[in-house]
């Protein structure tokens, strides 16, 4: 075959002395952190699953395991979850196919349209489903339709819609780089369209396939959010967890099911070895950026599913800005202000905090996820196992259990990390590692493109690895690192399941105050200040475009 | 272009520790006591507002969780509690004994105005206001479908409601239990659970959430939600077309509670605010906000009156067994969950 010329003996493995102990450090500094803030607070939560009034023991696995309705709850959560990951992942393979590959018109807002629902605080998703598609709802108003929601379509189509930028994030980086030669010679060689897709882009973007699988698998497995609104009778997994520690503050029964969340974990770190044992690095010293072909038809149809897509997204965010200025939807559709007169808490102060820990965590997030990246793409040890199972460890931990373990672990004045327990800070480190498995597959995805080839050269020539890190790795994925960076951003102003854990009165967030009201029924001030949130995140990406243009920093695209 | 963002970086964690130091240098400051609380977030800044007239040199620092997450967080920073009192909790879950052991027995002044059965015999806690169940009922819905308007729990048996009444599912929601505890004390075990499964029949669903069958109500999602009665007034004071109901057969009711930690290191601040809490101008916020106060007082407020609240709330108030419901939480989940939450 074609590809196999450019086939990458990954990781390019010389292991001289001289070479071990920058992968010893590098290992450490990757390690420890994680260690810290992973492991140490899940051992807490493995701890509690263990403890029964007998002291250590199994009762609380057996008596929660055995149950017929566990094992019911068990196949209602694979059945949502497998449906819900498979609609995702192929909508946004050709959101991102249509971004990356074609020409189509329009590419800017749509990309950021696929995000919305990263910075839409989850009351709008919510909100925006029961206004459209409720029993009362526009649709069922204005066609007289008798459609109902609530139940398993409800919850499968909020998860779709709540994944769909993760994953897109993913495909969209292993879509970006590619090496125009493979597709030279399958035109040569008398592939049609769908031959080469099948021979050349499938399986160059398998490890971007498979990393948005898991990414969406676990995200939908461990949201209790969206069933809890929609779903009904309809009981997953998540939701008991959220029954158990919340509801009956029952931690032991909870973590229980939590300890059972980190099977796909597992399942997913095994797997990934036989993944990407034979993904191609697609761009290699020799390789030639694709250059798109206009193609009328293809870039319509593209067009066509891509605006489909942006509208379901967009259809839902505009119901709930569109009811946060009516005076009381649906019985009195008059334009009114009154939403926007916010008597809550602080006021505005927490959209602040937001901004300060979320800036905190775009910068440490981009740091640590590029640096787990790096270690474990880089240098092969007999530690780089562990750590991408570290890494991606996170994405199967439901919030509410990681901002249990937090307190377990570190609200205890004999640790160092209590100087900075009850600050700014470590809601910022708990954003991070909460969403490291993200983060950090979208970074390894695109240093997966990159051949083996560069450090070669490099070494050859006389360069370091951390000159070849300097001058050819971070300028090769730099764009990727920004839209890791903007991740962070999105995810850190509107995220709550771990948050609401470790806020003191003096460290309020703004995603709390959406909570705050709508506790106290004031749902229309809620999906206001909702819509507060999400203009404070796309006015922020507009003014670091502006500086950048200004500082003369140009063709940096914030959204990949 | 990377040297530009690392300073980027820099800066905004420099500013993140700015930010986190002066926070943390306020906290500790000497008349500061931190209060963990459910009062929702409204009536919350009115009773604060009152207090810092009476209390101006006293810091007072409030975290409002709902009373699920708060028991939650109070339970898993037991090692190292962060909070001095808790104000305004749900006696069902002030009565956990793993709470209980964590407060220290005080007796604020005035204790005398609450009536001893709203007291802990041991002095640990004292509940002063406190929430009852009630169906919102969405006036159009019934209208477009022709129903009736329900006036008691047993007219929700009747079969022209099915598919119209939501509720709280009791095993997430402490307004759901309070709900299915209040018929079971009433009628009852035996017939208690004959009158749920009677009542699963009409059921659309169990919401995972106290408040939020009264909301979708009121946006016409279904003609009932039962949820409790503050919820039903402030959306009819929203604006929403509907009518609170309660039960004729009493409505079940939770009390709030407020109580000091021992392990407070601010002993005295904590027990000034807390006997606040019982002085005039606190019982006065009470009676503007809460529908059920056990301490004599104030009145209540016409908006109250004209959402349909009686004036003699204890006419329409069932009286529960708080005990009871504590004692018997886990087995009656159990049985509820096995019996309607099996899929």
């Amino acid at each position: 075959m074609a590809v196999s010329a450019t086939t990458a003996g990954t990781g390019a493995t010389r292991k001289t002395n001289h070479d071990r102990m920058p992968m010893i450090v590098a290992s450490l500094l990757v390690g420890v952190p994680l260690l810290l803030f992973i492991v140490y607070p899940l051992a807490f939560i493995l701890g509690r699953s263990f403890s029964t009034p007998e002291g250590f023991g199994f009762d609380n696995y057996l008596s929660m395991l055995t149950t017929s309705r566990f094992q019911g709850i068990l196949y209602n959560s694979f059945e949502v979850t497998l449906v819900s990951t498979a609609f995702a992942v192929i909508m946004a393979y050709a959101f991102a196919y249509a971004v990356q590959r074609t020409l189509m018109p329009g590419k800017n807002v749509l990309r950021i349209v696929a995000l919305i629902p990263l910075f839409a605080p989850s009351l709008v998703q919510a909100q925006g489903l029961v206004l459209l598609f409720g029993r009362n709802g526009l649709i069922n108003r204005t066609f007289g339709t008798d459609i109902d929601i609530y139940g398993y379509w409800g919850i499968v189509i909020s998860m779709v819609l709540y994944v769909f930028p993760y994953a897109f994030l993913i495909l969209s980086t292993a879509l970006a780089v590619t090496d125009s030669r493979l597709y030279e010679s399958a035109k040569m060689l008398g592939a049609g369209p769908w031959r080469t897709f099948r021979t050349v882009t499938l399986p160059s973007t398998k490890y971007g396939l498979a990393a948005s699988v898991f990414v969406c698998f676990t995200l939908v497995i461990t949201d209790f959010g969206n069933p809890m609104v929609i779903g009904a009778n309809y009981n997953v997994l998540a939701t008991e967890v959220y029954n158990q520690v919340i509801g009956q503050a029952n931690f032991e029964r909870g973590t229980v099911i939590g300890m059972v969340l980190l099977v796909p974990a597992a399942v997913a770190a095994i797997l990934e070895k036989y993944i990407s044992r034979r993904q191609y690095s697609l761009v290699s010293d020799q390789s030639r950026p694709l250059v798109i072909v206009p193609d009328r038809v293809r870039d319509l149809a593209f067009a066509g599913i891509s605006a489909f897509i942006a509208l379901m997204i967009l259809s839902i965010v505009a119901v709930v800005i569109f009811a946060s200025f009516v005076h009381l939807w649906p019985y009195n559709m008059t334009m009114s202000l009154r939403h926007y007169a916010f008597d809550v808490q602080n006021g505005i102060e927490p959209l602040w905090n937001s901004i300060y820990i979320s800036l905190m965590a775009a910068g440490l997030g981009v740091v640590v996820v590029t640096a787990s990246a790096y270690v474990i793409e880089k240098f092969k040890s007999p530690v780089t196992r562990p750590l991408y199972f570290l890494s991606i460890l996170p994405a199967a931990v439901p919030g509410m259990v990681l901002g249990l373990g937090y307190i377990l672990a570190f609200n205890n004045p004999s640790n160092p990390v209590y100087l900075i327990y009850g600050t700014l800070i470590i809601i910022a480190i708990a954003n991070v590692y909460y969403y490291h498995a993200q983060g950090f597959l979208i970074a390894s995805t695109s240093m997966k493109q990159i051949s083996g080839t560069f450090d070669e050269a490099s070494a050859t020539l006389g360069g370091t690895r951390v000159q070849t890190l300097r001058k050819v790795t971070l300028p090769l994925i730099a764009p990727t690192l920004i839209g890791v960076a903007v991740f962070f951003f999105m995810r850190s102003m509107v995220t709550l399941s771990a948050v609401i854990f470790l806020i003191t009165p003096q460290t309020q967030v703004a995603a709390v105050s959406v909570l705050l009201l709508e506790d106290r029924g004031a749902t229309n001030q809620a999906a206001a200040f909702s819509v507060c949130i999400m203009a404070t995140v796309v006015g922020f990406l507009l003014l670091v475009r502006l500086l950048l243009r200004l500082a003369g920093i140009k063709n940096v695209s914030l959204i990949r | 272009m990377s040297s530009h963002r690392r300073g980027g970086l820099f800066r905004s964690l420099i500013a993140g520790t700015a930010i986190a130091a002066v926070a943390g240098i306020a906290a500790a400051q000497a008349d500061s006591i931190t209060v963990y609380t459910s009062y929702e977030e409204d009536e919350l800044a009115a009773f604060l507002e009152r207090m810092e007239e009476d209390l101006p040199d006293l810091e007072v620092n409030v975290l409002r969780l709902s009373t699920g997450d708060l028991h939650a967080r109070i339970l898993a920073e037991a090692g190292n509690p962060q909070h001095d009192v808790i104000w305004g909790w749900a006696v069902t879950s002030m009565v956990d004994p793993r709470i209980q052991d964590m407060l220290e027995p005080y007796e604020p002044a005035n204790i005398d105005r609450v009536p001893e059965r709203f007291r802990d015999p041991d002095g640990r806690w004292f509940a002063v206001t406190g929430y009852m169940g009630a169906f919102c009922v969405n006036n159009m819905v019934l209208e477009d479908k022709g129903l009736p308007m329900p006036s008691s729990w047993e007219d929700l048996l009747d079969p022209v409601y099915e598919g119209e009444i939501v509720m709280p599912n009791p095993a997430s929601s402490g307004t759901g239990y309070l709900q299915i505890a209040s018929l079971l004390q009433m009628k009852g075990e035996e017939e208690g659970w004959e009158f749920l499964r009677a009542l699963d029949k009409n059921m659309a669903q169990y919401i995972k959430s106290g408040s939020r069958p009264c909301n979708v109500a009121s946006q016409g999602e279904y003609a009932i939600g039962a949820s409790y009665a503050l919820r039903a007034i402030k959306n009819i004071n929203e604006g929403y077309p509907i009518t609170m109901v309660i039960p004729s057969e009493g409505a079940g009711n939770e009390l709030e509670a407020h109580g000091l930690m021992a392990s407070s290191d601010n002993k005295d601040a904590a027990k000034r605010f807390l006997d606040w809490t019982l002085s005039d101008a606190a019982v006065d916020e009470y009676y503007n906000w809460k529908e059920i106060v056990t301490v004599s007082g104030g009145s209540i407020p016409q908006n109250f009156l004209d959402a349909g609240l009686p004036e003699d709330i204890g006419s329409v108030m069932y009286d529960m067994d708080f005990a009871w419901s504590a004692e018997n939480r886990d087995r009656i989940l159990e049985q509820w969950q096995s019996e309607f939450e099996s899929e």
